[in-house]
């Protein structure tokens, strides 16, 4: 049993709860398009395999992504206590201005928690993460989630901190009419521990 | 929702950083050609710097940010400018705002409220601040904003490239979304919409030039209830030179406010709209509680008079989105004189064809467009082909059917010449035109002609019942009679729960119809074990992969990061890239086979039989392949070092010190326990040498590969049985297992020493003296052995030179890790030459010094 990213996706994408998802092996792929300050913008998300023998490999990943949601269980404390190893990996594949979201999933398990809201929100304030906790199955926060990042990544642009030439700032802006002014659209991604 | 409510829904339209301070809901842009209603006006701070945003708001109120759209953003700098006139007698209370910023200049008209006093202060605060700063700000973050175009709902698509990896091309349709969810609204609109009447009033007159002098209350007014909606027109309002060039109108406000105090007083209306074009004029009045329903308020005129273009002649009109209906009205006066019926028809057809409603963010709308068409006016047509006379006195009985066939209107309607597709009530009034002003007498005057009905109300559209059509002959101040008609019409209206329910649906399904299109493949297996894998055994499975999508999918195996091949070099794939159609499968074989460069990796531990593929569609995911399987260690592949070390078989060796010794075998050195040469290469040689000497084309003829693979398991299993197959097999298992050795028997760096030595026997000598010590054995056993084969070559047909081309290869093969240089064929036949010529002086000297020499 996984920590539920590909159901967070799914959620994000199809608004449905995927009752029985396998695990995913390998790289699934999402989109979906919102709109941030008046601009359409097209989120492309990858929803990495989290099983512990694919990370060298979903490393490739990480590089160029603008976004990075990183997920564990609020049930299983074994997925909390990993994510700094994967905040480690994180951090040295990605550009300083990637945008990292920290999501304590199944939110609607409240009964079964085995790590407080209060010990994961000062993890991600001593790393500088952005934090919620959602339930995929629910639905709960899982919108906010990634508009929040998406918002993020749309400002880091805007303040000028993410270049959008950068090779690998993760970001293309694709001019939909001749000499229209700057419009960016960014990438989340979604990577994490299981 | 209340104001607190709307500003958040404002502020999600900008970033957190950009903070809305103050906003007015309800205004109306003016524009010289035509008013914008359902506006709303924001002021944003972002540092010091502020600007005035309009924004359109396609539902009042907007319930998300994705229902405001951007249509004006003036920067406040030192050029900004804002005056605010009121008209103090205006019942209703409006400002007039008028904001001007470096070349743009805006006119707003604004219902008074107290929160417009909190907008004005905070916009000359802003102007204020502004004026005290040394420099002007840049106001950078208003780029993005700027040029936005209204019709801009195709979504920016990404193309994300995968560094390190293969490149995705995103290929995912641009999707043209907003569009679509319009669309498809619009298909199951009866899924959300309910339905309720409405009356809908519909009156036109002619005033003829006139003041409205006499109360209107027998023509507004004469109904059992008050109307939902009042729509009246008027003609010749004001037929004076200054109107007609000047287009300015004293009579607009003398017509409209006796409307208003003539209408219905058992209800409360209020203004939807009114336009005026010189002497045409409608008036849309709407029960007050209806109001909140009312949406997209658009006007337009269209001139049709002289040249073609003038407003003495037209229409003029307006729409509005009442719940989920589109009504539109139109007041028209076509052509006049009696004989020109076709100039009425093609006014008709102008003012249909150039009444556009322009709205953001969506396509100009047409006066067919609409759900409900509602056309009133002095349309002029004419009663011919029949005497004044008799008309007169068949209309004065009543007796209007005779009349009313040669009605030009009736007629051209008929052939569908104008009006098609409209509708228009039975006649059972008399005819509105002309009559003496102020009387109910026929005109007296010298042209005598018929009278007509020039005065007609035309509708169009589902559900339209008409209640009442008729003529008002007691107003008698013009030379027209008021006409009206009483509609009960169907209006949609939105059942806010179901559409909520059904718009959340469209969207799930658009989405999910995006995300199918994204490839989509089932492949059988994605862990493929291939057991035990030995050396030189090929092994191969396969997989299947079903393009389970709706598009043709193209695959292909991709590098993972920092890797220069998709697969370790023991594994095969076939094909690794190919194009599959839907619903099509393809099988992918992968072959695993350990020669003798990946067995000496697989000996010393730095490879494993284990290996992860990454399968990846165009456009699409990537699925992880898993392969592995458990390599069985062979002498093959191991180092010369180690094997004289193993004095068991190499299985019975555990794996972990096989690793170890491999680790370590540059420090070999001879002591009690080591073999001096490998004891599989004495196995062989020594098979040869009793059993095979005289075989003929020793070395030439090949062995069978079943047989090699037995003589392996024999060796590495230290089997008591005698050596299995014929003496090729074992004369081929010897080449191949000295060719397997991890390293060559002469090094990599002796190479280029030796090829120049090759001339000199002494040197090459020297060279042989300085080999590491196991390796020198080796290679002095073997050309000792070859040199008592060659004591037999009238049998076995070997001679010194083939043998020395075969051995020279194996001596000094080639380093597989460097990359050659790209040599000639002469170049390399040379090498191969200089090879050969150094082996065969150990093939043909007594070199028996060298031996004796430990």
């Amino acid at each position: 049993m996984g920590v539920g990213k590909s159901c967070l996706l799914h959620q994000f994408t199809e608004k449905k709860f995927m009752a029985d998802c396998p695990h995913t092996i390998g790289v699934e792929f999402g989109t979906r398009i919102i709109e941030v300050a008046g601009q359409k913008i097209k989120l492309q998300i990858w929803d990495t395999a989290g099983q512990e023998r694919f990370r060298a490999v979903t490393r490739s990943y990480y590089r160029g992504a603008a976004g990075a949601l990183m997920v564990y269980d609020i049930t299983r404390r074994s997925t909390y206590n990993h994510l700094s190893s994967w905040l480690t990996d994180t951090r040295n594949l990605t550009n300083p201005s990637t945008v990292i979201f920290l999501i304590g999933n199944k939110s609607d398990l409240d009964g079964q928690r085995d790590v407080t809201y209060e010990e994961a929100k000062q993890f991600a304030d001593e790393n500088g993460l952005m934090f919620v906790e959602a339930s995929a199955k629910t639905g709960q926060n899982v919108e906010e989630a990634f508009l929040e990042t998406a918002k993020k990544i749309y400002q880091s642009i805007q303040d000028g901190r993410l270049d959008l030439n950068a090779a690998e700032s993760g970001v293309q802006h694709k001019p939909a009419s001749p000499g229209r002014p700057l419009a960016a659209p960014p990438a989340a991604r979604d990577n994490c521990a299981c | 929702m209340n104001h607190e409510e709307i500003l958040l829904v404002v502020q999600e339209k900008f970033l957190s950083s950009e903070r809305v301070t103050a906003f007015l809901c309800d205004a109306k842009l003016l524009r010289p050609d035509c008013i914008k209603k359902d506006r709303l006006l924001a002021i944003v701070e972002y540092g010091d710097e502020k600007a005035v945003f309009c924004l359109f708001t396609s539902c009042y109120p907007p319930k998300s940010f994705t229902d405001l759209s951007i249509e004006i953003v003036l920067p406040i700098d030192n050029s900004f400018k804002c005056e605010i006139d009121n008209k103090p007698s205006d019942p209703e209370a409006i400002l007039y705002l008028n904001l001007q910023s470096r070349n743009s200049k805006f006119k707003f008209e604004i219902q008074m409220t107290p929160r417009v006093d909190n907008f004005v202060d905070d916009l000359f605060r802003g102007i204020e601040a502004v004026n005290k700063l040394p420099t002007q700000p840049e106001f950078v973050w208003l780029k993005k904003y700027i040029g936005q175009r209204e019709d801009d709902i195709i979504a920016q698509t990404m193309i994300l490239p995968r560094s390190g990896v293969a490149h995705t091309q995103m290929s995912a349709p641009v999707a043209i979304r907003e569009s679509l969810i319009k669309r498809k609204m619009s298909d199951k609109e009866f899924e959300y919409t309910f339905t309720k009447r409405f009356t809908i009033f519909c009156g036109t007159w002619n005033v003829n030039d006139k003041s409205p002098v006499i109360p209107l209350k027998g023509w507004l007014c004469v109904d059992k209830e008050p109307p939902d909606i009042y729509a009246v027109g008027f003609q010749e309002l004001d037929l004076s030179k200054e109107t007609f060039l000047f287009d300015q109108t004293l009579r607009e406000d003398e017509w409209y406010n006796a409307v208003r105090s003539n209408i219905d007083p058992r209800a409360k209306y209020v203004k939807v709209e009114i336009v005026r074009l010189v002497g045409m004029m409608l008036i849309i009045l709407i029960k007050e509680k209806h109001m909140s329903h009312v949406r997209n308020v658009v006007c337009d005129t269209v001139g049709t008079g002289i040249m073609g273009k003038m407003g003495n002649k037209g229409g003029v009109s307006v729409r509005f989105d009442l719940h989920n209906t589109s009504i539109c009205f139109v007041n028209s006066h076509l052509a006049a004189h009696v004989e020109e019926y076709e100039r009425r028809n093609q006014d008709f057809r102008d003012i249909c064809n150039r009444t556009r409603f322009v709205q953001a963010n969506q396509l100009p709308k047409a006066i067919k467009d609409h759900d409900q068409i509602y056309w009133l006016g002095d349309l002029n047509y004419r009663i011919t082909e029949l005497d004044p006379l008799s008309v007169k006195k068949m209309v004065n009985e009543n007796n209007f059917a005779p009349v009313l066939e040669w009605d030009q209107l009736r007629q051209q309607h008929k052939i569908n010449n104008v009006f098609a597709g409209y509708t228009e009530g039975m006649i059972t009034f008399k005819p509105t035109y002309k009559y003496d002003p102020g009387t109910d007498h026929w005109d007296s005057s010298e042209k005598n002609r018929a009278p007509a009905w020039c005065d007609r109300i035309f509708w169009k559209g589902d559900n339209i019942t008409q209640l009442a059509y008729r003529s008002h002959p007691a107003l008698n101040i013009s030379d027209h009679k008021p006409v009206s008609a009483l509609f009960t019409s169907a209006i949609k209206i939105v059942d806010e729960e179901k559409y909520r329910k059904i718009y959340e649906e469209v969207i799930k399904q658009l989405d999910k119809l995006e995300n199918e299109l994204i490839p989509q493949v089932k492949v059988d297996v994605t862990e493929i074990d291939f057991g035990t894998v030995r050396y030189l055994e090929l092994q191969v499975r396969s997989i299947t992969i079903k393009n389970t999508g709706k598009l043709p999918v193209e695959f292909e195996f991709i590098k993972k990061l920092d890797e220069t091949s998709f697969c370790k070099e023991w594994l095969i794939v076939e094909p690794y890239k190919k194009c599959i159609c839907a619903d099509e499968s393809c099988e992918i074989q992968l072959k695993v086979l350990i020669n003798k460069t990946s067995a000496c990796k697989m000996n010393a531990g730095t490879d494993k039989l284990y290996d992860i593929l990454v399968l990846h569609l165009y456009g699409g995911k990537d699925i992880f392949i898993t392969v592995n399987g458990t390599y069985q260690r062979s002498c093959f592949g191991c180092s010369i070092e180690v094997l004289v070390n193993l004095n068991i078989p190499i299985r019975e060796v555990p794996v972990g010190k096989l690793i170890e010794l491999e680790s370590k075998r540059d420090q070999y050195i001879s002591n009690q326990s080591t073999y001096s040469i490998p004891k599989e290469i004495w196995f062989l040689v020594d098979h040869i040498y009793l059993h095979g000497l005289k075989e003929p084309n020793l070395f030439e003829q090949p062995g069978l590969h079943s047989e090699v693979l037995q003589i392996r398991d024999w060796l590495d299993t230290g089997s008591i049985d005698p050596i299995p197959g014929s003496i090729h097999s074992v004369a081929e298992a010897l080449l191949l297992l000295l060719e397997s050795t991890a390293d060559p028997i002469i090094p990599y760096n002796l190479h280029p020493v030796c090829l120049r030595a090759c001339a000199n026997y002494l040197q090459c000598k020297q060279i042989v003296m300085e080999l590491p010590e196991f390796r020198k054995n080796v290679f002095l056993y073997l050309c000792e052995f070859l040199q008592e084969a060659l004591q037999h070559s009238d049998e076995n047909g070997l001679d010194a030179k083939t043998l020395s081309t075969l051995f020279g290869a194996i001596f000094l093969r080639d380093n597989p890790n460097v990359v050659q240089e790209p040599q000639s064929r002469m170049n390399k036949q040379i090498i191969d030459k200089k090879k050969a010529q150094f082996v065969h002086h150990f093939l043909v000297n007594d070199h028996s010094d060298l031996i004796f020499s430990r």
